[in-house]
């Protein structure tokens, strides 16, 4: 049985597993090892200092910075001291950073460089319980001093003169049911909400996941989604020091490709968004090659899928069918996933946001093991997932070991699991209304098959319902969209309406070269949104989903969104998901001409 | 005022780079228009694609001078049609002197009368290369070198002129100087192609604009429209949008193109 603290379990790993390298990271141009050692040294500097400096039992420091060691080691840093580790999205413009070192009552903060020292600046007199603030990367601040301002080899240096009696005292004190880590859920209505996991959520969930698909030390990874997310959370973190694996450091947030080709993961994982970018990838390179490479690509598909569905609906594939695909994947896969860096993925997951079955199926069709895991933060991520070979079309998988779902009578999926949250903080109104007698109330509709495989159908409040009385779920019909390559995110309109509209956003890569193509000529994406041709191309697109359609499910009408969506503008969450709420109302007059030209 | 030149979805690679991804611009007669854009952008390589000074390129896409075809010319044909050049770094002959320099731009020419009339016409917008039109090219000064590289591009002729950062290395004075010439040149009736880093300046010059990024545009409009945008302003002209608390700020906030 592993200890259900972090503190314990981190302590655990990194004396099993001293020089051996725990994570990377790239500067420079070169990849650079941090051993055990190193991680567990700096981590219980930083939990020593921290208690010197007063941090008690179950209080609260904040982290806002891109993915890199320093943040890990303070995170665990934190956790080691009994404090409760909050993250905060380096996206989120100051008065979102202020409200959750406020909200979450944050005696330190930790902040990256000094972009997002400037954030604190512009609220340092709102937030009085703040003592002290921590900048890792001090480029441009040496000649900059504050009083409440320490840089972390500072607090290193401090942490590494501080007697550790007290640290281990501490770390000894925790409980399963103390405070780990507060998880701010970015909320489409109302302020953000900070849920509160436990150590013993936590552990469990760092257990629960590689029950079903195992992970051991000689795996990889590579993290380059927000850490303050409970996604990336569990894999750079919790399971991380768990299971022992390697976890690499992207350099930057935009050499994801790059990186992800050097280190050839073998675990992958990603929101839906990244997954759907290289699958367009493959497809504008593959348009490009030349006709041989094609006729390969092709025939080899056309074995990949047909295996695919075969798989997908547990039946057997017969010999000849493995023998082919063998000779697809020597010829034609492997490549394709050496230069994508995917050759060594054993298993890769989708989450944190709903993926086009076709996307999934394309996946598997190529030999790749990409199945969709569903939870949520309440429920320390993970509540479904599928097992090795065992992907099933359309579904999210069987629960978690451990794990109890049920549909309530409204449709509504109950989760009751080890890794249900502890509430939220400071607001019992809402942990109440998705904390019921021990279920967690997910939000989402959905039932479960015969086989005990769950399929989600949307967001309980996302349901539409047309002006015919007829119940609609735009998740399903966006889903189906996105499949096109020319069609990077659309938002179904149709609450209270007589018919549905589309808002979409067009696939900037793909539609420009259609344009190029076709000969349109363009000069902004502004340009390219307004096109008419382009237009008859998004007309098709929706035709062809159409088809598959009951008529009321049918979208009448569309329009391309003039702009990108930008998280900045708070039109996309961090992982990517359209804003739905916010959409409606920033584009409410492009709605609303919809409903009234004719 | 008719459309002088005109670009349709070109392509252009550098052996396996793919440097302009599809960029579609039409240059009014009588106008000045400008292309701003970062080190490395690709600003440059448009120009050299329309004088077809890359081997093979455009790989894609067509270029339209005065209604005609010119993709897949050859620079020499090129530059008898009225297209001229002030390369990026004057490229002046620094062994011959000013005045065979500006025999140089005029190579292509036979009319005699018209050369010394242009001769009369360049030394009228720079005085200066009149007095010095024995002394070798490579004793001038950095502005002086300016200038006699655009008085070289004009001994053509040309009915369009390419500018490629003229204002490169040159005092705010001599800036100042060499864009009050370009007006200049454009008033009496030259059009003209502005590629610049100098956004201020270019777009206070020009009457369009477009910025190019990595290989497309992002943004075109009226260049006193962009002069008041809020990016254009934050990552061109360094306007910043927000102050820093503590005085001071080494970040930008990240670019986005709405």
């Amino acid at each position: 049985m592993s200890p259900a603290t972090t503190p314990a379990v981190f302590e655990k790993t990194a004396c099993e597993h001293g020089d051996k390298a725990a994570m990377r990271y790239k500067k420079l141009g070169l990849w650079h090892d941090i051993s055990w050692r190193q991680y567990r040294e700096t981590a219980e500097d930083i939990a020593a200092a921290l208690i010197d400096m007063g941090l008690e039992k179950g209080v609260s420091a904040a982290i806002i910075g891109d993915n890199c060691p320093e943040w890990v080691m303070i995170d665990m840093g934190i956790q080691c001291a009994g404090g409760v580790s909050v993250g905060i999205y380096t996206t989120n413009a100051w008065q979102e950073v202020e409200y959750v070192v406020s909200n979450s009552d944050a005696m330190f903060l930790f902040v990256e460089n000094e972009e997002q020292l400037d954030k604190w600046l512009n609220f340092r007199g709102s937030v009085p319980l703040l003592k002290k603030v921590i900048v890792w990367d001090t480029t441009g601040l040496k000649a900059f001093k504050d009083p409440m301002l320490i840089s972390l080899s500072e607090l290193i240096e401090k942490g590494q003169q501080t007697d550790k009696n007290l640290l281990n005292q501490r770390m000894k004190a925790i409980t399963p049911d103390d405070m780990s880590v507060l998880i701010y859920t970015s909320g489409t209505t109302g302020p953000p909400k900070g849920a509160i996991l436990t150590h013993g959520n936590v552990t469990w969930m760092a257990e629960a996941i590689a029950a079903l698909n195992p992970m051991e030390r000689k795996d990889e990874v590579l993290s380059f989604l927000p850490l303050c997310h409970i996604f990336e959370r569990l894999f750079s973190v919790f399971a991380h020091i768990r299971h022992a694996y390697v976890v690499n450091f992207v350099e930057k947030p935009d050499t994801v490709t790059d990186n992800m080709t050097e280190v050839s993961p073998t675990v992958g994982y990603s929101v839906p968004r990244i997954w759907e970018k290289y699958y367009s990838a493959i497809q504008i390179k593959m348009s490009e090659a030349t006709m041989g490479k094609r006729l390969a690509y092709n025939t080899a598909l056309t074995i990949g899928r047909y295996r695919a569905d075969l798989k997908m609906n547990f039946k057997k594939t017969p010999a000849y069918l493995e023998l082919l695909f063998r000779l697809a994947h020597y010829t034609v896969f492997r490549k394709l996933k050496k230069r994508l860096g995917f050759e060594r993925i054993r298993v890769a997951y989708s989450g944190a946001a709903p993926i086009s079955g076709q996307v999934l199926h394309f996946y598997q069709s190529i030999g790749m093991n990409l199945i969709e895991g569903y939870g949520q933060t309440e429920g320390t991520g993970v509540t479904c997932t599928s097992r090795p070979g065992k992907a099933k079309f359309g579904t999210v998988g069987t629960p978690v070991p451990g794990t109890e779902v049920k549909i309530a009578e409204d449709g509504e999926i109950l989760v009751k699991s080890p890794g249900v949250f502890a509430g939220y903080y400071k607001n019992e109104k809402g942990t109440a209304e998705t904390l019921r007698n021990g279920w967690l109330h997910s939000g989402d509709v959905g039932e479960i098959d015969e086989d005990g495989y769950l399929k989600i159908t949307d967001r309980k409040k996302d349901i539409i319902i047309t002006a015919g009385g007829k119940n609609i779920s735009p998740q399903y019909i966006e889903n189906m969209l996105k499949a096109s390559v020319y069609i990077n995110d659309a938002v179904i309109i149709g609450d209270r309406r007589k018919y549905l509209v589309a808002l979409i956003m067009i696939d900037e890569d793909n539609v420009v070269k259609f344009a190029q193509d076709n000969k349109i000529q363009f000069s902004t994406y502004g340009d390219l949104a307004a096109d008419s041709k382009i237009n008859e191309l998004i007309r098709a697109e929706i035709d062809k989903v159409n088809k598959t359609l009951a008529r009321v499910e049918n979208v009448r009408k569309f329009k391309i969104l003039p702009k990108k969506l930008y998280e900045e503008d708070g039109e996309v969450t961090p992982t990517m998901k359209v804003k739905r709420n916010y959409v409606n109302k920033a584009f409410s007059d492009i709605i609303e001409e919809m409903y009234f030209a004719g | 005022m008719g459309v002088l030149l005109e670009i349709k979805n070109i392509e252009t690679y550098y052996d396996l780079i793919y440097a302009i991804r599809g960029v579609s611009l039409s240059v009014a007669e009588g106008s000045i228009t400008t292309i701003l854009g970062n080190n490395g952008a690709g600003k440059t390589t448009i120009l050299k694609t329309i004088l077809g000074l890359i081997d093979n390129q455009p790989d894609k896409g067509t270029i339209e001078f005065m209604g005609h075809r010119i993709d897949g010319l050859d620079t020499e044909q090129i530059v008898r049609l009225g297209i001229s050049c002030v390369p990026e770094g004057r490229e002046v002959f620094e062994e011959l002197s000013v005045r065979e320099n500006l025999m140089m731009g005029a190579y292509i020419r036979k009319d005699k009368k018209g050369v010394a009339q242009d001769f009369e016409r360049v030394f009228n917008y720079f005085p200066i290369l009149a007095q010095r039109k024995n002394q070798w090219a490579g004793t001038l000064s950095g502005g002086e070198q300016q200038m006699l590289a655009i008085g070289r591009a004009l001994m053509s002729r040309p009915k369009l002129l390419f500018l490629d950062e003229p204002s490169l290395g040159l005092s705010p004075l001599l800036v100042k100087e060499i864009f009050q010439i370009i007006r200049k040149i454009n008033e009496e009736g030259v059009t003209i192609l502005l590629v610049e880093q100098n956004a201020k300046k270019a777009l206070e010059v020009s009457d369009t604009a477009l910025i190019l990024e990595t290989g497309r545009f992002v943004m075109k409009g009226k260049s006193s429209d962009l002069l008041k945008d809020e990016n254009v302003k934050e990552f061109y002209l360094g306007v910043r949008s927000q102050q820093s608390a503590k005085g001071y700020q080494r970040w930008k906030r990240k670019k986005v193109w709405r």
